[in-house]
């Protein structure tokens, strides 16, 4: 048995603050699929006691049940962990966005979070409609001032220029989400492209889909899933976010998180040339080539068609309280 | 419907959330909606020709406007096809596209025969689709176009769809499809050869960093396209500096989007589009009433000045700016069965945008 993590999932610096976080985060899309509540919380607890510290969350997954159900695993352990949530603005307001970090603070049963970012960069006039007087960005402000939340960051998994966009409007980010994986290395990568210029400016990084948000490559055979998650936790991140939907994926997650021992260079190497010829064109990662892994919120503020043969559409649009419109709207 | 020239950056995105909205309601009018629709009733054709422009450095000239192969197989019998054939080189368009995989071949069987008796007045381009494999498969392709065309040479054959970012490299692998133009054109089946594509700019790059002796390279191009992932900004100079005709495509969207979604006029768009400096302007038509509403522009055409192009620029720049009209660039939604198949992608029904 490797001697590194004893048994414990590793923790890590986050970036240029004290803050510590463990190597392995807990995605909070996932938990939508536990087949109820009861379950999801009794995940969450089991990965508490495990050593995951790192719990992702966002507004609107699953028209907020994630965070609901999150929220209730973690009461009475909300101290333990390093709390984050997304805002869904998707260009619109500030305003916007801080009803609904009120929004995700009572679903998540607390007074304040440890991270808060924005979701989904995806469209190139993302950045331009970020920092506009009145954007998000103020609202990432106040709501730090305001104690609320100690953090924050934004996310994207499309297109390493929009993440470099984000860079270069000066907003002091703390934190920066993207999809990091060894199809990734040689693709569009946000590996060659983002994660340094995040080094440089000491803004943690979070890795995201290690397993390319869906296991393809994996049933295909080119790589194995201990081999996927050890390779997105051997790059200088300060977590992997991976997506844990029932008890037997979160025991396999932690067998590998606490036994983890970081992959050599020649290692990583080997794997991004294994991967490469299958990265080439993408399809392991359609994430950054289609819209469908979009929400399908971010899609509507956008102006963008819907495809309703989504389940995430299908939810939306047959929710009783719904009326076609997008669901902030009723809202707010 | 002109649209507003008032338009703000607040403005647009109060009306993200309305225009988001409206698939929900109208998905149906909008895909079934025919850019004819948005015009006023047709009156005549003026009397003139659709102008000619030189093809690059080949020595040949081609007709402003070119018609669009790919709706022709949407058409609605082989006779609506043929009549909208013939009435096109009637008023002087002379350039055809198509490619081997466009509706299964009918596209190319409907062009084969509206143009019997009439090829010498034609030139017909189709595109192979190979989409990575090799250079026999590519051939056997040429026979297949040639045959469905009833013809024994083409004017330009060009490789389709080069939009995966890997398709340059398969393109031009050794026994690759690349060997396969040079290979035609030696045989004289082919007088020209080329590449398109509608995806990324960079794609396309990669493609003529090559030096290999294109004749033609086609891509999208229009009032959108001028400040999102530009073809025009970014591959129209590459390709006028290396002598390459450029052919535009796309000019209202690839299916009437910058119409139905008020950025421009047809008038405006196809003004747009020819306005550039391309050697012609592919253009879809399935019906007689599209036909007329681009011939109405076409024949006799005068092109732009630079201020009247900056205008429309500047019109379409807030609808531009997040792609929202040209989803051929932001999503697999116009990527064909055929290349998704040979990259391992899935269907268009399992991933539709």
């Amino acid at each position: 048995m490797p001697q590194t993590s004893a048994g414990i999932i590793p923790l890590r610096k986050f970036g240029r603050h004290d803050a510590q976080i463990s190597a392995l985060g807990f995605g909070g899309h996932h938990l939508g699929d536990a087949p109820d509540e009861k379950t999801a919380v009794e995940i969450v607890h089991q990965a508490v006691d495990g050593g995951i510290t790192f719990y992702d969350n966002c507004w609107e997954y699953r028209m907020g049940k994630t965070e609901v159900w999150m929220g209730a695993g973690l009461k009475g352990r909300r101290e333990k962990v390093f709390l984050m949530t997304k805002t869904c603005p998707h260009g619109r307001d500030g305003s916007l966005a801080l009803q609904m970090l009120e929004e995700s603070l009572r679903r998540l049963q607390t007074d304040h979070l440890d991270l808060w970012q924005v979701h989904g960069m995806a469209f190139d006039n993302d950045a331009d409609l970020f920092i506009r007087a009145g954007g998000a960005a103020e609202a990432l402000t106040k709501a730090k001032k305001d104690g609320k939340v100690r953090f924050v960051g934004f996310t994207g998994h499309q297109n390493p220029k929009v993440h470099l966009a984000m860079l270069n409007t000066g907003f002091p980010f703390d934190a920066v989400q993207m999809p990091l994986n060894a199809f990734d290395a040689s693709f569009r990568s946000f590996e060659q492209q983002v994660l340094p210029e995040l080094t440089k400016r000491g803004i943690a990084v979070l890795g995201m889909k290690p397993l390319n948000g869906h296991g393809d490559a994996i049933k295909n055979g080119v790589i194995t899933a201990e081999e996927a998650l050890r390779y997105a936790m051997s790059l200088p991140v300060a977590t992997t976010i991976t997506g844990i939907d029932s008890l037997e994926i979160l025991h396999q997650n932690l067998q590998i998180a606490q036994n983890f021992t970081p992959m050599s260079e020649s290692e990583m190497n080997a794997l991004r040339e294994r991967c490469k010829p299958d990265a080439a064109d993408g399809r392991y990662e359609l994430y950054k080539l289609s819209l469908k892994f979009d929400n399908p919120e971010s899609r509507l503020a956008h102006g963008f068609p819907l495809d309703t043969q989504q389940s995430e559409v299908k939810d939306m649009l047959g929710a009783t309280q719904n009326t076609g419109h997008p669901f902030p709207e009723k809202q707010f | 419907m002109s649209p507003k020239s008032e338009f703000n950056r607040r403005n647009f995105i109060k009306g993200a959330a309305v225009l988001g909205a409206a698939p929900i309601f109208s998905g149906a009018k909008m895909v079934g909606g025919s850019m004819a629709q948005q015009t006023e009733q047709s009156q005549e054709v003026p009397s003139g020709v659709v102008p000619k422009k030189p093809l690059g450095k080949t020595g040949v000239q081609v007709s402003a406007m070119g018609l669009g192969g790919y709706h022709l197989g949407s058409a609605e019998t082989d006779q609506a096809a043929t009549e909208i054939v013939a009435k096109a080189l009637d008023h002087g368009v002379t350039f055809f596209d198509n490619a081997w995989e466009y509706h299964d071949g009918l596209s190319e069987e409907r062009v084969g025969k509206a143009l019997k008796g009439k090829r010498d007045q034609a030139f017909v381009m189709t595109k192979v689709c190979t989409h990575g494999r090799d250079k026999k498969i590519a051939m056997r392709m040429l026979e297949e176009s040639l045959r469905r065309l009833q013809t024994d040479h083409l004017d330009l054959w060009q490789i389709h769809e080069v939009v995966y970012d890997n398709d340059p490299d398969l393109i031009f692998a050794l026994n690759g499809a690349a060997e396969a133009l040079l290979a035609a054109k030696q045989q004289g089946k082919v007088r020209f050869i080329g590449f398109t594509g509608h995806k990324d700019p960079e794609i396309h790059l990669k493609m003529l960093s090559h030096d290999f002796p294109f004749d033609t390279v086609q891509m999208p191009l229009n009032c959108c396209d001028a400040t999102f992932r530009s073809f025009e900004t970014h591959v129209l100079p590459e390709a006028t500096r290396r002598g390459i005709a450029a052919l535009g495509m796309k000019s209202l969207g690839g299916s009437g989007e910058l119409v139905r979604h008020g950025a421009v006029t047809p008038e405006q768009g196809l003004r747009y589009a020819m306005s550039l400096p391309v050697a012609t302007t592919i253009s879809g038509v399935d019906s007689m009433q599209v036909l007329d509403q681009n011939l109405k522009v076409a024949v006799n055409f005068e092109p732009l000045d630079a201020a009247a192009m900056k205008s429309l620029r500047e019109q379409c720049r807030f609808l531009a700016s997040d792609g929202r009209l040209e989803l051929f660039k932001m999503t697999t939604k116009y990527d064909g069965k055929v290349g998704r198949e040979q990259h391992h992608f899935p269907t268009t029904q399992e991933l539709p945008i």
